[in-house]
């Protein structure tokens, strides 16, 4: 067997946020110094994951899983502990972001491409299969307010796809407009798992884990309380 | 030396400022008219207004009010846009990982280009109203990378400060039409007592305004001594905006 690449390690991560009640103003930060009531989301986490596995993340709400997932796609910092990852990291959470409305389709895909990571030359060259993939015809060169809102979630995940990531961050809620495209963009999904990308996934839905994932990651209140092998894993069909 | 990571950088900050030369003026009806016309307006308002109280000893009041617009019209619009940027940019800090400072370096510069056409356009006027020496030109790119050094030095410690402390940006609101009085742009310094001219230097816009009427016009500068204070002032502010937002751009997904 060939020696298995790291794409993730995380050493030691504690991620510790400050509770605001209300606004902190400047006043109050003044006053109340010292004593800022805080909220540990991450409490010393440790984990390798390696090139290609397809990890489940699990937990109850506030367990820590979208920080930790954020962590990873470098979109916050922890508060202690490394963090190193390998490959780009696409995450698929939030697809509307990062569009402007003013500005049109084609110019929204550039921009968006940038955003999560693309060179200009890459956007260049996978652009047409974005538009047909997301399924937006003669929109395109119409500014995004005149959008609907599935055809922006089509472009986001139509973007976000095309970004050849080497790492993906899903997560459960996302929506991908109409019946057909949720079909279509599963389908696509379904393909990362094959070509063995390395996919990190949230969700509640345990069936979806034990038939797509190869590793199960269940987070209670910030910390690891297992990382499985899933052992009756299969590749879906 | 110049890695790839340095190209994707300037690639990024480049498009950032396209997008928002682009999105601007999009649906304006008088599009990139309004670079020039919104200088023009307060030239034409306040010249009327202050030729008739201000003994002010030059040949031409308008152009000299115009001179001093110009660069303080870019410096407090770019302040002004930038402060709540990272705040109003929240989807895109939600987004992805990507070099922060390019939200705010992106409406820098494209605020930079719009100085630049309408400095333009000053010129071809200068051209057939007056004399432009050429040598005195010479300053005008050094004026221009001065004043967007101290723009973006203090955008990026505005707006990175904003995201913790909203307070900010009601500052801001609150300095900037202060801060315009405290500059002689409306009138010079020689109307103001000498023992107070090293506070007006302490004001870094004091010492560019008037390289760019020295640039421009060829108006005497006050007190060249004095610029050392405001050109340290600059470096400082450039230094600490940069340092500060680097720190706290980390974060800034916490704060938004």
């Amino acid at each position: 067997m060939k020696k298995k690449q790291i794409a993730i390690e995380l050493k030691h991560i504690t991620k510790r946020y400050v509770l605001h009640h209300e606004k902190p103003t400047f006043s109050e930060q003044l006053v109340r110094r010292g004593k800022r009531e805080e909220f540990i989301a991450l409490n010393d986490i440790s984990l390798t994951i390696y090139k290609g596995e397809s990890v489940g993340i699990i937990g109850p709400n506030g367990a820590g899983k979208t920080t930790l997932l954020k962590i990873i796609a470098g979109i916050t910092t922890p508060t202690l502990g490394l963090v190193s990852v390998h490959g780009r990291v696409v995450s698929l959470i939030d697809l509307e972001a990062g569009f402007n409305p003013e500005l049109t389709g084609e110019e929204n895909i550039y921009l968006n491409g940038l955003v999560i990571g693309m060179r200009r030359k890459e956007i260049e060259r996978v652009f047409k299969k974005i538009v047909a993939f997301a399924d937006i015809g003669t929109f395109i060169d119409a500014p995004l307010y005149t959008y609907s809102q599935g055809m922006k979630l089509r472009l986001g995940f139509s973007v976000a796809v095309h970004a050849d990531p080497d790492i993906l961050i899903l997560d459960e809620g996302m929506a991908v407009g109409d019946e057909e495209f949720r079909k279509k963009s599963g389908k696509r999904i379904k393909q990362f798992f094959k070509e063995g990308k390395t996919i990190l996934i949230a969700t509640h839905w345990l069936e979806y884990l034990r038939k797509n994932c190869t590793k199960l990651l269940n987070l209670q209140e910030g910390s690891i309380k297992n990382f499985l092998q899933i052992a009756s894993h299969r590749t879906v069909q | 030396m110049f890695s790839e990571k340095h190209h994707f950088w300037l690639e990024f900050v480049w498009a950032m400022t396209v997008k928002e030369i682009k999105a601007r003026y999009k649906h304006a009806i008088l599009g990139f008219l309004w670079i020039i016309l919104n200088p023009l307006l307060q030239m034409l308002v306040i010249g009327f207004v202050f030729q008739f109280f201000l003994p002010v000893q030059v040949d031409n009041y308008f152009l000299f009010l115009f001179s001093g617009l110009l660069p303080w019209i870019f410096f407090s619009f770019t302040l002004s846009k930038c402060t709540p940027a990272i705040v109003y940019e929240r989807s895109l800090i939600k987004k992805a990982r990507f070099p922060r400072e390019a939200i705010i370096l992106s409406i820098v510069f494209s605020n930079v280009f719009h100085l630049l056409v309408s400095l333009a356009l000053l010129l071809v006027v200068l051209l057939f109203v007056g004399e432009v020496s050429l040598l005195q030109l010479a300053l005008l790119p050094v004026a221009i990378l001065w004043i967007t050094l101290l723009a973006s030095g203090l955008s990026l410690l505005a707006t990175a400060l904003n995201a913790r402390f909203r307070d900010v940006n009601f500052f801001v609101q609150a300095v900037v039409p202060l801060w315009f009085y405290a500059t002689p742009i409306v009138y010079t310094l020689d109307l103001i007592p000498h023992n107070l001219h090293a506070l007006f230097y302490l004001n870094p816009m004091t010492a560019v305004i008037e390289a760019f009427r020295f640039a421009l016009l060829g108006l005497p500068i006050t007190q060249l001594p004095f610029w050392f204070v405001s050109i340290v002032v600059s470096l400082v502010l450039c230094v600490f905006g940069w340092l500060v937002f680097q720190r706290e751009s980390q974060y800034f997904d916490d704060w938004v």
